[in-house]
């Protein structure tokens, strides 16, 4: 059984935005594949507010920078949109991966970045395309990047009067670059990432133009090694720089963690799923 | 406690729903569709799926409320005692079940998948039933079994 609460339905973003403010002790559902779990484990709320009825913010949509995605657009809306695999192909991987079928059509984008798992599958890619979040409240919304918005494991910035409404992706196509998603898990199906990286690669003559990175499962958030994705610019696309780009990540791995049990296993996988990544 | 109205197996009802109630109680406490299974009640072992607008979804973890307006569909839908539907019978005939508690769940993630893809192959199968566990392991039977209705089911348009 579940705690009790009282729940209310919004059918508009104005609406849940009231509630959220209106009400006391009040949490946001979506898709409910994280939140009920949590519920059924004691987690408790005096109302939840259910936005998954908000036709605004579902689906994706073109708009002068590049595109946004709703924050309660389903994990398998999201790996089936031909407009998502032609234009964030690492995203689309992941979302296809993410649970099982009936928790791919029940999650949401936004529930998964709420969430904030150090081994959230959306992040990793969200991170290697820069994503921008709208956060919305009755005093206005504001804007900021997904790298800030995690703050801690299951942390986010986020207010409580505030609801996550859009996520942005500034750039439409990385044209030309190589991109994918890639992830470690005990299983196939219904598994959580043990590790997982996402990539967007631009090469050019041999040499890297521009390389972006997400890891995910290794530190207490995902991240992007940007001093080693400097360092890749404009280097030779040969084994010794790729060997030793991939010996510096592992290294800021060990730097933001510290050393842990499980990197017995971890580093040196990671190391040859880096290396193979950047060999392509 | 609020008055939810939605269509069951083809048919309109209308049932009072506490607040905090899943799907998954309101079709077996008060609907009487004990087809419906609790199984682990956090979403992974796929014994309480139910179709929501032909998709599968786990009903442990969906609210009754969510369902206002909605298409529900349990294994009831597919057929009966004195009309099995051909996955059902499939499901006989290949020696798919055993204890029979996932069976249900398993229909209906089958049934999601072949009103999609009429042909599927079994790498496409599996990945249809991975949310369904079965700890029979009639796995190759149960892929067989959707495999060979999906044939019988070709045949029949």
């Amino acid at each position: 059984m579940l705690p009790e609460f009282l729940s209310r339905t919004a059918k508009t973003k104005e609406e849940a935005l009231s509630y959220i403010t209106g009400l006391e002790d009040v949490k946001v559902l979506a898709g409910g594949t994280d939140l009920i779990v949590r519920m059924r484990k004691g987690e408790a709320y005096k109302h939840l507010v259910d936005v998954m009825e908000v036709p605004e913010m579902k689906g994706i949509s073109c708009d002068e920078e590049g595109f946004k995605i709703g924050a309660t657009t389903t994990h398998n809306r999201l790996s089936n949109s031909q407009f998502i695999k032609m234009n964030a192909r690492s995203l689309s991987l992941a979302c296809g991966l993410i649970g099982s079928p009936q928790i791919r059509n029940m999650g949401t984008i936004g529930g998964n970045l709420i969430n904030a798992s150090p081994a959230a599958d959306t992040i990793p890619p969200l991170l290697v395309h820069d994503a921008v979040l709208t956060l919305e409240s009755k005093g206005g919304e504001r804007k900021e990047e997904l790298e800030d918005f995690i703050i801690a494991p299951y942390k986010t910035s986020m207010k409580s009067d505030e609801l996550l409404t859009f996520i942005h992706i500034k750039r439409k196509r990385f044209k030309d670059y190589r991109e994918g998603y890639k992830r470690v898990t005990k299983r196939a199906a219904l598994a959580i990432s043990r590790l997982s990286v996402a990539w967007a690669i631009h090469e050019y003559e041999g040499l890297f133009h521009d390389v972006r990175l997400a890891i995910g499962s290794c530190t207490p958030m995902p991240f992007r090694p940007r001093i080693v994705e400097e360092f890749l610019k404009g280097n030779k696309k040969e084994e010794q720089i790729i060997i030793e780009s991939v010996k510096m990540i592992l290294e800021e791995i060990k730097r933001i963690t510290g050393d842990r049990p499980s990197f017995i296993y971890k580093i040196p996988v990671l190391k040859d799923l880096l290396e193979n990544i950047l060999r392509g | 406690m609020v008055t939810i109205d939605f269509t069951l197996n083809g048919k309109r009802v209308t049932v009072d729903v506490n607040d905090n109630e899943t799907l998954l109680f309101t079709l077996r406490e008060k609907l009487s569709i004990k087809s419906v299974k609790e199984g682990c009640s956090i979403g992974e072992c796929g014994t309480c799926t139910v179709l929501i607008d032909d998709e599968t979804h786990y009903s442990c973890l969906t609210l009754s409320s969510k369902v206002t307006g909605r298409d529900v569909k349990t294994v009831e839908y597919l057929g009966n005692i004195i009309e099995l539907h051909p996955l059902q019978e499939a499901f006989i005939s290949c020696g798919a079940v055993q204890c029979g508690y996932c069976t249900p769940g398993m229909l209906l993630s089958a049934y999601s998948l072949l009103l999609k893809n009429k042909d599927p192959q079994d790498e496409e199968i599996k990945r249809a039933i991975s949310g369904n566990l079965c700890r029979c392991t009639g796995y190759i039977q149960i892929i067989e079994a959707i495999r060979y209705a999906a044939g019988i089911l070709k045949q029949n348009c």
